[in-house]
């Protein structure tokens, strides 16, 4: 029986960007498998200590500073 | 001599019609308005999203120059997004999905906007968009703003 299905549609070189005339207010991240807030924290500050300052930015989307999940948008404070 | 008194006769004339005018009493002026309290300043608008234009180009005032729902195979597609208000912070975000649902590209840009504003979002396709419907969704910090449909032909 043939297979009727059209093949999916493939998006995967799909390139983007964005910019406002709003001066920024802080950089964002999307969660993806692996992150933490201590990692996040030494990526964009250089050190993992820091992970309280993205915390105290974000508590109105993170519950719980051990649980951030992939796909969340996370607001990155000035350093 | 008659020349010299015709000249007075119009001279007196002329100096009766000016100073008619001349001699009403003039009104006292209005004294100054006592000044009035300053008015607060306004508070200024809350923050809204005012309107999303899809097209193929954008301004240096990030505002879509033509805007269109039609979009040939290998354009870029801009979608802006015109808000009003001041806020200390606010992510807007563009969800670009496909007629099938696929979500094509997700982005976002945090603004701490200080009055009207435009953010602008593109997307470009290097191998060619598929025909079809398309859909870009704006939200502003997760919540629901606004959507525009549009087509590549």
């Amino acid at each position: 029986m043939p297979d009727n299905k059209e093949p999916k549609a493939d998006f995967s070189d799909v390139e983007g960007g964005s910019s406002s005339t709003a001066p920024p207010a802080a950089r964002t991240h999307t969660v993806v498998k692996g992150d933490t807030l201590s990692k996040l924290a030494k990526q964009y500050y250089g050190s993992a200590g820091q992970w309280k300052r993205i915390y105290e930015a974000n508590k109105d989307v993170i519950e719980n500073p051990d649980l951030i999940y992939p796909g969340q948008t996370i607001k990155i404070p000035e350093a | 001599m008659i020349r010299t008194c015709r000249m007075g006769w119009a001279a007196a004339l002329g100096l009766a019609v000016i100073g008619v005018p001349a001699c009403k009493k003039k009104e006292a002026p209005a004294p100054p308005a006592e000044a009035a309290a300053p008015a607060p300043a306004p508070a200024p608008p809350a923050f809204a999203v005012l309107a999303i234009e899809v097209g193929k180009g954008i301004g240096a005032d990030k505002r879509v120059t033509a805007p269109g729902t039609t979009f040939g195979r290998r354009d870029t597609i801009y979608a802006s997004v015109a808000t009003e208000g001041a806020a200390p912070s606010k992510t807007i975000s563009a969800k670009w999905t496909y007629q099938d649902g696929q979500v094509i590209k997700q982005q976002a840009e945090t603004i701490a906007p200080t009055g009207p504003a435009a953010t602008e979002f593109h997307i470009s396709k290097p191998k060619a968009w598929p025909v079809g419907k398309y859909k870009v969704e704006i939200a502003v910090d997760s919540a629901p703003a606004g959507s525009k449909d549009f087509e590549v032909k």
